[in-house]
């Protein structure tokens, strides 16, 4: 019966539509029963609108039913013990892509999940009882758009004021030398806190009792709270410490308890005693910046105490809006205030996002491989789909299998990751003590979902794409294994960024670790073994000190005047065979200056017109110290001290580079100011030294000036003591003349001269093995792609290939055809990469002194990049050339 | 044994009253005439597409009909273990609902 032209309803768009919403096996059937049913009842006499408008129902209708059904919503396909056996059996029988995945996967994965780690770690939570109480106050200042300490009148006001709160507390870190028996002296780390905050951390004390509101009364005996290393390292676990006379200073405590141990708050502190700032003592909005936290009271909510912290300092602010206008009180994590990392989520999302964009990266490489594998598994797919597997089993087959290896990799990674991070322990030892980078639930469950990501990308995706349309139908008709299969732009585009990422990485790693392990010289002629060199400073304690330190020229005279006592007294020293003074010493890394020269032009750089200097400041038996003659002209002397625009000495290195060997006696320089109103003073120069250590890497580029030192005028000052002995053996000695001097003065970071470049190598070595990591995942994951991908052509293309050896084509013709495609990829990465690492390295290094002699590294890497990628493609190109041209036809491929 | 639900109990009868003219369209007017219900033809065939998994139905495709330009309906045929969850279904409702129907028609007219 055929349906006359008019009754065919008109809604053939919606008939369309709802085609695609029934999509199915019989989507057929329904459309045709639909237009069935219309011509029935257009012939039973029914108005064509209404038979219309049943039609369009019956429509609906069935695309609702349809879309509710499992008809084209592939039922999720069932794991079997089988397919996990198979996806172990198919990761052994693949070894080469499963190690390339699993090295690479090992490495990424660890980097992303660090920053949840780092971030964890950090936000704690502290090991208190309801730590999540616990708040800190904290000022946002609104004009610099950064945080800002409260002064102890903030505390003060905030405490009576505040109702949100249980009760509030004060904390400030303070580091002193204690002085142990026989006047040995050693620097400790603690804090000045109220009493009060013990009772919002809930801690007991171990032995004795803790702070009290009475010792902080002005004139109440000076007491100390010890901690728990501290008394058994120390005082040897002395049960009797309580009551015991200890000096920390210049003020003699008595001990009157012992923390738990473990307890450290607020970070790494081993000493307790009463907060000595009283607001009464200061102006507003002046004296010491203090960290101010509380408990907040059952039921009251953070926002609540926000609000109210807000309307407290909004009434300050308008008492005092010449200080306090563009304050503003927020409560924040205390975890967030004592370390000064504002750790949230929000902030952290940035590196998040970097670290989970690298995985995804280092994934799609590894996909490529998946994929290539997938596509010469062809064959056993489509049987395997013949069978009655379906599409989504199939993936999901090839992302249990990608998944495995995603697990062992991300287990892997774990722990090698916790090998590492001993690396790291000389750092951890200063870290927030509940800092626990230690593997824990929550890393495990953040590995595992990084793990599942990986293996979408890597396993599911490649699969997908394997596996889409009728591919098994295109094999057939194609011939050719996984003819069907292309390797696309963004594959090809992976390839080349991850060659380019490759050469880029490695020529950073071989120009900073190259430095790392080239010789750190502070000079030939320097017996750098002979000299003890540290830092000296005065740590301002009590208002009195503090009202001093406010003075800048009052603290100078002070701490000048110890300096000088400090000098005389190891001068007189037995051993002792020289002093001196420096703000940087030979083989640190000295700050850079621009100058301009008198008559002598300079390059420009960053808009600066002039020459970049390095440039310290020394006393004036610097030299005579390090039995440095003057090669020209004279060093310095008591008038360049007085005088204000005194001489200035500069090296050997300066007169080459910036002087072109030109007499440097008399010349005049000054430093270049970016702005015209802050021009400074002609400096002459006076005399003429060697190269002492100004680039300890490469002395050549060290070009340097050296201005004299009055004493004070430097604080902190580094001091540099050559002994008769070994140095290092007189660091006890030289404590002790320190602390007869003033027993507040402390010493930081006492080494040997020749060792006060270990943090350079420090920080040379570790950013090589960073770099040479990453360059290492790209250097693998580049060769691995490539080669996949021409072992994938070679295997494409075998028919084709067996015709052109038939037809007479040479083998560098044969070789040209297979590796066109992956060699234009390698010489494009290896042009991007050493592009980018041309760009990025000497921006990195920048001023550093480990900048030496890249851009020739960069191009040896960029050599060696194009070999290793050539003997990628070697194995598939002697393949392709052993292709016999009879086998090739016959087996089509 | 299995059991039904109610459309498919309807679809089923349906299925067992047209015999070899069991397709579709002749289902969804039979249940329109003689049960009062309108079902879309979507609902009909994936509740058959259901039962045909389940092996109480089987279906093949008929010859050529020309009102559907060419193309063949799909048959629908009762299978033994689909009648026998069928008679289940209706000796249940028998045995439950046997002798109430003037006691449910009371009702029905709130008496």
């Amino acid at each position: 019966m055929r349906i006359p032209r008019r009754s065919r309803p008109r809604g053939t768009l919606a008939s369309r539509f709802a085609h695609w919403l029934v999509r199915g096996p019989d989507a057929r059937v329904i459309m045709d029963d639909l237009e069935e049913l219309f011509a029935r009842d257009v012939e039973r006499g029914m108005p064509q609108w209404r038979a219309r408008v049943r039609y369009l129902r019956n429509l609906l209708g069935s695309a609702y039913s349809v879309s509710r059904t499992r008809w084209h919503r592939p039922r999720a396909p069932r794991l079997s013990v089988l397919d996990v056996k198979l996806a172990v059996r198919t990761l052994l029988k693949h070894p080469g892509v499963t190690l390339v995945g699993c090295f690479a996967l090992a490495i990424g994965i660890p980097v992303g999940l660090a920053p949840f780690h780092l971030l964890s770690a950090i936000n704690g939570p502290l090991p208190f009882d309801e730590a999540d109480r616990i708040v800190a106050i904290e000022y946002l200042d609104v004009r610099a758009s950064d945080s800002r300490s409260p002064a102890v009148h903030d505390y003060e006001v905030w405490r009576e004021s505040l109702t949100a709160f249980e009760d509030l507390a004060a904390v400030r870190t303070t580091v002193q030398n204690l002085v142990l028996a026989g006047d040995r002296a050693e620097v400790v780390r603690g804090s000045e806190i109220t009493a009060s905050a013990f009772g919002i951390l809930r801690v007991r004390p171990y032995v004795g009792r803790m702070l009290l509101e009475a010792d902080e009364t002005p004139g109440s005996v000076p007491v100390v709270v010890l901690g728990h290393d501290l008394w058994r390292t120390r005082f040897g676990a002395d049960p009797e410490i309580v009551g015991t006379a200890v000096r920390f200073g210049a003020t003699e405590r008595t001990v009157v308890g012992v923390m738990p141990p473990g307890f450290m708050f607020p970070i790494r502190d081993n000493f307790w005693v009463p907060l000595a700032a009283r607001a009464m003592d200061y102006e507003w909005r002046s004296g010491p910046a203090v960290k101010v936290f509380g408990r907040l009271r059952d039921g009251v909510r953070t926002d609540a105490a926000q609000a109210e912290v807000a309307a407290v300092t909004a009434r300050t602010a308008a008492d005092h809006p010449e200080t306090d206008a563009h304050l503003r009180a927020e409560v924040r994590p205390i975890t967030h205030v004592l370390t000064g990392l504002r750790a949230d989520y929000r902030t952290a999302a940035p590196m998040y996002a970097m670290t989970l964009l690298l995985l995804a990266v280092t994934c799609g490489n590894v996909g490529t491989l998946v994929l290539a594998r997938v596509a010469s598994r062809s064959e056993e797919i489509a049987v395997r789909s013949a069978l009655g597997a379906s599409r989504s089993h199939i993936v999901m087959q090839q992302f249990v299998e990608t998944l495995l290896l995603a697990g062992a990799a991300a287990a892997i990674g774990l722990g090698l990751a916790q090998v590492a991070l001993r690396w790291f322990d000389p750092f951890l030892a200063s870290a927030p003590f509940w800092f626990d980078l230690g593997v824990r639930p929550y890393t495990i469950a953040v590995a595992a979902c990084l793990a599942v990501f990986s293996a979408t990308i890597a396993g599911a995706v490649p699969a997908l794409k394997a596996t889409r349309r009728n591919v098994y139908g295109d094999l057939r008709r194609a011939g050719g294994s996984g003819a069907a299969l292309r390797f696309g732009g963004v594959t090809t585009l992976l390839i080349i960024a991850e060659v380019a990422v490759a050469v880029a990485c490695l020529s950073g790693a071989v120009t900073v670790a190259g430095s790392a392990f080239s010789e750190f010289s502070v000079g030939d002629d320097i017996a750098a073994d002979e000299y003890l060199a540290a830092r000296i400073r005065l740590p301002a304690v009590g208002p009195t000190d503090e009202a001093a330190a406010a003075t800048a020229d009052a603290f100078s005279e002070r701490f000048g005047a110890l300096q000088e006592e400090v000098s005389r007294r190891l001068s007189a020293e037995p051993g002792v065979r020289a002093v001196a003074f420096a703000t940087v010493l030979p083989g640190m890394d000295h700050p850079v200056r621009w100058i301009e020269v008198e008559g002598v032009h300079g390059a420009t750089s960053g808009g600066v017109d002039g020459h970049r200097i390095r440039t310290t400041r020394v006393d004036v038996t610097f030299f005579d110290a390090l039995e440095q003659p003057m090669l020209a002209g004279r060093g310095f002397d008591a008038s360049d001290l007085s005088a204000e625009t005194g001489g200035i000495l500069v090296n050997r290195a300066f007169v080459e580079r910036v002087l072109g060997g030109l007499n440097p006696i008399g010349r005049r320089v000054r430093y270049v100011q970016r702005s015209d109103t802050l021009a400074s003073p002609w400096l002459e120069i006076v005399g003429l030294v060697d190269d002492l250590g100004m680039n300890p890497v490469d002395p050549a580029r060290g070009a340097g000036i050296y201005h004299p030192l009055p004493p004070g005028e430097a604080h902190p000052v580094h001091i540099l003591v050559r002994t008769g002995g070994p140095p290092i053996d007189f660091i006890p000695r030289l404590r002790e003349i320190l602390t007869a001097v003033e027993p507040a003065l402390l010493l930081d970071n006492p080494s040997r001269l020749d060792d006060v470049f270990s943090e350079l190598r420090w920080e040379a070595r570790f950013g090589g093995f960073a770099f040479t990591l990453v360059a290492a995942i790209a250097i693998v994951l580049s060769a691995a792609g490539l080669y996949a991908l021409m072992a994938f052509t070679v295997s494409q293309r075998t028919r084709e290939i067996g015709v052109r050896t038939a037809l007479g084509a040479r083998p560098v013709q044969i070789a040209g055809v297979v590796a066109r495609r992956a060699a234009l990829q390698l010489v494009a990465g290896v042009v991007a990469g050493a592009a980018l690492g041309a760009v990025l390295v000497p921006e990195m290094l920048n001023d550093s002194i480990l900048a030496t002699n890249w851009p020739a590294k960069v191009a040896a890497i960029a050599t060696l990049m194009v070999l290793i990628g050539l003997l990628a493609c070697a194995g598939p190109t002697l393949r392709a050339l052993a292709i016999q041209p009879g086998e090739a036809l016959r087996d089509g491929g | 044994m299995e059991t039904l639900g109610n459309f498919e109990q309807l679809l089923l009868f349906s299925v067992l009253r047209l015999g070899e003219e069991a397709h579709g369209v002749a289902i969804r007017e039979m249940l329109e005439e003689r049960a009062g219900r309108v079902a879309s033809s979507g609902a009909i065939y994936t509740t058959l597409s259901r039962l045909e998994e389940r092996a109480l139905v089987a279906s093949w495709m008929g010859e050529p009909t020309p009102g559907r330009a060419g193309r063949p309906r799909r048959h629908y045929r009762l299978e033994p273990a689909g009648a026998r969850a069928l008679m289940e279904s209706y000796r249940t409702l028998e045995a439950i609902a046997g002798g109430q129907i003037g006691k449910l028609s009371e009702l029905a007219a709130g008496k």
